[in-house]
């Protein structure tokens, strides 16, 4: 069956099976590797990519065919005019990383929670993430980065409330 | 994984009906629930594929069911094996055959369930319930099937 | 050429918390990991398992798998047999292991057969349609009922026995008496449960033979490169200069990604067959079900003491559950590798271990999961040990520890089971770990709530750990010595590349290998490049497992540095017109005595080595060193665990968790404390969530994240960290190895504070994981007795 998709910006018109993962539709029809996959029953959320603006999806829970019509955004799509994105810098900076398998899922989610909730404190945000599994950094460091980079996307321009 | 359960059925019909009436692999496969074909393979032996949906495991579980009616009429022993998407589910029946009051018959039932593989792992708490409801509804359905319409064998 | 000196500006040098350097491509999504590759024509791989823990294979039908259009082909071990690859060695060489199943399977999930397809999803699908007959056999599921030999299990063998080895070390007699002969004495069995590593990225392969060269390129998930490379070579007789292993970036490892798994053996023996690349991408049920478990040792700890609580020995005694083969990740010549740790951080005049190994339907494997070869199961043992006594002894166990500690002044300490410690001050970094937890506030704390009937527990381990294997007159692996390698060239401008044999998972090497060479040479660490993983360039190394990359490669990358640096000196004698012997390092450069103010820096020297070489030295600016370490390193930690239990739900809630760890010279803090949050949390997770535990029938019960409990954000505590500082006297730069540490020192600190905080309910013990069911069940039972 045919779907229209836009990823990151570009709208990518594929043909695909009806059984296709939209997590293989990005990694394999469109070589968007960055989001990943870590198990077989949406348990770990290394998967996530972000739906239509500011829903945080297990790419592995959807078929691609679902994904017709919509927006997604991926973790290679949060790079704007060449600078990172202030979580990206604040996963950096804070040490929020260490062998990058589930960062591009935590990012997603994180870009997600930030755009329902500029301010979280430290329990909203070890909510939002619980989807998400990390085996190396025990998330102390992951909380700090999302406050960090919260902080500095609101410090300037703070961002309306999307609720 | 061993499961036991067993059950209790009266039927409204004579005792040589039921009998004849499960000594029948094509009754006893149409008994089963959720069966979406069955091949009589010869007077007391039946494959079936049926449908399965146990938490993450999906799909079709082909069985081998055997019928081993014992002498004398008042025990039927069951024996079915199979699986499907890499799991192995043993079960073994076998209910006695009684003349009840009345006319009618009752089938005192004990059943075994051996589970291997993903099947096994999902855990009791989902395996149990539905292992259960297989075994009662086919039992269930026995009674169903023999109260619902007139037997296809007269009694006596 | 010379200018004034310019010293390495101090965010360069060893110590500092540099931001990481491989950070920058995987906040991006463009880290390389295994199933990013794709190539040419690749087929996949998909395995068919068998559901019986134990059974006769009668008979396989390939016929319907074969007419799925896609199917390229289906292989099963009688295929494999007739290239002799069946089987091959277990890692130490002691047994052997099936690739894929041959007359028997042995565990549940056993590979069986492999169908090669055009699609991930073909194969998947043509598996399904593989039909398998067995005709199933009794199974054996633990150790205990193994050790009966009623059901034989290895019928290949010539000794028709269950039982593998018996392994001990110390003094039995003496141990015995000492035991007998003391005021006091406790015996318990604690149980460190089999988990699993369940690194988030599964294992996996890309084997590509390519017919026109005659290579075969291996992408694999590889902690240790260049020993499967060598392994690959012997087994199947390729030359070694034909195979060619690429390790990309690891989704971490911890341990799972150390052994030769039957999913590689039958992808790159297709790639070899069919000749194109074939992938084998395992599911997170493969990962948990047929590779790597760690652990599954059952302890007797006995200590004996006088009643004023000096202890006088120890004894452990264990039962181990190998599994199907004996394919235990250990050294060859420490069958239950470095388990005579388990004398820990105490003095004891004697001490005894035995252990005895066996067959069970289980998956195979044995792999030190964030562990030095058993060093954690025995750190389990003494701090579950010591804990016991001290309540026994009515005695505080911090007070208890501080009692028996190894002295400052007794190191180099040799321990009575054969190590010499190398250096440490436990009293000091106890007392440290006591005073900022406010240990004495928290035990009035405790005693006002007991009062009121209020569960709140204390647990404390003070554990010392064996890493860094290994010297090579004691340590090597199917003969290989446990040396590790590195290799460094300055560029021209200053610029260098740093090659290494081992393998970072997520550990940072390319930030802390860059700072070391940094530190040694004066150059700015952001331009040396850290290249691992690739054995057509990289020196031959044993890899990353067993906290061995800094004591063993870190020494190494010094090592080769010094080397650099040697003739750095002879080329700055030349450019400062000066004799070599008046030339000093110091402030990260070059100066002659004599000559204040004057200094070259390693930049000026490297170009001068490619442009203005000394006269009697060859030109360029590179060195390989292969080290071979005089001996282990023993990095230790205070660590404490304050819990409340909630009798009525069995609710374990970690308030706090201080870690206070001692692994000498500190390379880069911030990844140190990454590392440390990280093995806590690995550690927290043993403690109260994960097994993977076996019904009656020899079913596996945790085969996916459902079932393996992986903690989330929301249970995982906030974890408060610190440290003390004892170099190590033997490594070059004093370092002593940290990403273990945490993970073998922390299940006891949790174990011990729950078992504190049910003390006024009588409980002494319960085994790992202390999930809310048990807990709740023991509240129970004690409240009811």
């Amino acid at each position: 069956m045919k779907i229209s998709v836009t990823v990151n910006g570009t709208l990518y018109e594929r043909e695909v099976e009806p059984r296709t993962l939209l997590v293989y539709f990005l990694r394999e029809a469109l070589g968007l590797t960055g989001t990943h996959v870590g198990c077989d029953t949406s348990s770990c959320g290394v998967c996530v990519v972000v739906l239509d603006g500011d829903r945080a999806v297990k790419s592995c829970t959807m078929f691609a065919a679902m994904a017709d019509g919509h927006d997604i955004t991926t973790v290679e799509g949060l790079v704007q005019g060449g600078k990172l994105h202030p979580l990206q810098q604040a996963f950096w900076d804070c040490h929020g990383l260490q062998c990058g398998y589930c960062t591009p899922g935590m990012l997603m989610t994180s870009y997600a929670l930030l755009k329902h909730q500029p301010n979280p404190d430290e329990p909203a945000i070890r909510e939002a993430l619980a989807g998400n599994l990390c085996r190396c950094t025990g998330y102390q460091n992951i909380v700090k980065a999302v406050q960090q980079a919260a902080a500095e996307t609101n410090a300037p321009a703070p961002e309306p409330v999307a609720t | 994984m061993n499961l036991q359960y067993s059950g209790h059925e009266e039927i409204p019909a004579g005792r040589e009906v039921v009998w004849a009436f499960i000594n029948e692999p094509r009754n006893v496969a149409g008994c089963m629930p959720d069966v979406l074909e069955s091949t009589v393979v010869d007077a007391h032996t039946f494959d079936a594929v049926v449908q399965v949906a146990v938490g993450p495991v999906r799909g079709k579980f082909k069985f081998h069911v055997v019928l081993d009616p014992q002498s004398g009429g008042d025990r039927m022993n069951m024996k079915i094996s199979g699986g499907g998407l890499g799991s192995v589910v043993d079960l073994t029946a076998g209910s006695d055959i009684a003349a009840a009051p009345g006319g009618g018959t009752t089938l005192d039932w004990k059943a075994t369930a051996t589970m291997r593989g993903p099947v096994a792992a999902i855990g009791g708490r989902v395996i149990d319930a539905q292992a259960k409801r297989i075994i009662t509804t086919t039992f269930e359905n026995v009674k169903t099937r023999l109260t619902a319409s007139p037997p296809p064998v007269a009694a006596g | 050429m010379s200018t004034t000196a310019e010293p390495t500006p101090d965010k360069y040098s060893l110590g500092q918390s540099m931001k990481r350097k491989e950070d920058p491509r995987f906040i991006r999504g463009a880290g390389n990991f295994l199933d990013d590759i794709v190539l040419p024509g690749m087929l996949w791989l998909s395995i068919v398992h068998s559901p019986y823990p134990h059974a006769r294979l009668v008979k396989i039908d390939k016929t319907a798998a074969l007419a799925v259009p896609g199917v390229v082909a289906v292989l099963t071990g009688e295929d494999l047999a007739a290239h002799n690859l069946a089987w091959i060695p277990t890692f130490h060489g002691y047994d052997k292991q099936m690739i894929l199943a041959v007359g028997k399977v042995l565990f549940q999930y056993q590979e069986v057969a492999g169908v090669i397809a055009t699609s991930r999803e073909i194969a998947q699908d043509a598996a399904e349609l593989v039909d398998v007959e067995y005709e199933p056999l009794d199974p054996v599921v633990n150790p205990f009922q193994s050790r009966e030999d009623k059901i034989i299990l290895r019928d290949d063998r010539e000794n028709k026995t269950n039982h593998i080895y018996h392994w001990e070390v110390g003094k039995r007699d003496a141990t015995d008496a000492a035991i007998a002969a003391s005021d006091v004495s406790i015996k318990e069995r604690v149980v460190f449960q089999r988990c699993h590593p369940a690194p988030l990225e599964p294992c996996g392969i890309v084997a590509d033979m390519d017919a026109a060269t005659g290579r075969l390129t291996l992408y694999l998930t590889s902690q240790a490169p260049h020993a499967h490379r060598t392994v690959v070579s012997l087994v199947t007789g390729i030359p070694e200069d034909k195979i060619h292993v690429i390790s990309p970036d690891l989704g971490g490892g911890f341990g799972n990604k150390v052994p030769v798994y039957p999913g590689y053996v039958v992808a790159a023996a297709a790639s070899v067959v069919i000749g194109v690349p074939v992938k084998w991408i395992e599911t997170r049920t493969e990962n948990l079900t047929t590779t790597g478990f760690a652990r599954d040792y059952h302890m007797d700890v006995e200590i004996g003491a006088t009643k004023d609580g000096k202890v006088t020995a120890l004894k452990v005694t264990t039962v181990a559950d190998h599994g199907a083969f004996d394919a235990a990740a250990d050294p060859t010549k420490y069958p239950a590798g470095l388990f005579g740790i388990v004398t820990g951080s105490y003095d004891f005049a004697n001490a005894f271990t035995e252990l005895d190994a066996y067959f069970t339907n289980k998956a195979p494997g044995g792999v030190a999961y964030r562990c030095s070869f058993r060093v954690t199961e025995a750190s389990f043992a003494i701090e579950r040990g010591m804990e016991i006594l001290a309540r026994k002894l009515n005695m505080d166990p911090a007070e208890l520890r501080l009692k028996n500690f190894v002295k400052k002044e007794q190191f180099p300490y040799p321990s009575p089971l054969g190590f010499v410690y190398d250096s440490g001050d436990y009293h000091l970094t106890l007392r440290k770990a006591l005073d900022m937890i406010g240990y004495d506030e928290l035990r009035k704390e405790q005693a006002e709530k007991r009062k009121r009937g209020e569960l709140m527990g204390i647990g404390i381990s003070t554990f010392t750990e064996a890493v860094g294997a290994g010297p090579s007159k004691h340590f090597d692996i199917m003969g290989i010595k446990m040396f590790d390698s590195a290799e460094i060239r300055v560029h021209p401008t200053g610029s260098a590349i740093l090659r290494a044999g081992t393998k970072s998972q997520g550990q940072g090497h390319e930030t802390t290998w860059a700072q070391i060479a940094a530190d040694e040479l004066g150059l700015d660490p952001q331009n040396i490049m850290v290249e691992e993983g690739d054995t057509d360039t990289a020196p031959y190394g044993l890899g990353t497992y067993a906290s061995r990359s800094t004591p063993v490669a870190g020494g190494a990358i010094a090592m080769a540095a010094r080397k650099i640096r040697e003739k750095a000196r002879k080329i700055a004698a030349h450019l400062l017109e000066a004799s070599v012997d008046d030339i000093e390092w110091e402030n990260h450069a070059f100066h002659a005595k004599g000559l204040p103010g004057k200094a070259i820096t390693m930049q000026e020297i490297a170009f001068a080595a490619y442009t203005n070489p000394a006269p009697d030295s060859e030109p360029g600016l590179e060195a390989t060193f292969y080290y071979d370490p005089p001996n282990l390193t023993f990095p230790y930690g205070a660590y404490i665990a304050v819990v409340d239990v909630d009798p009525e739900t069995g609710f374990v809630k970690v308030r706090r968790f201080l870690a206070i760890d001692d692994c000498g010279t500190v390379i880069n803090p911030m990844i140190v404390e990454g590392q440390i949050h990280g093995g806590l949390t690995e550690g927290f997770a043993i403690a109260f969530m994960q097994e993977i535990a076996f019904d009656e029938s020899g079913n596996n019960l945790n085969t996916n994240f459902t079932e393996y409990l992986v903690p989330t954000s929301l249970e995982t505590p906030h974890w408060e960290t610190s440290s003390t500082c004892t170099p190590s006297p033997h490594h070059p730069i004093g370092a002593k190895g940290v990403g273990e540490s945490p993970n073998v020192g922390s299940p006891a600190a949790f174990v011990n504070a729950v078992m504190d905080a049910l003390a006024p309910l009588g409980v002494t013990h319960i085994d790992m994981p202390l999930t809310r069911e048990k807990v709740w069940r023991a509240c129970r039972e004690a409240s009811t007795a």
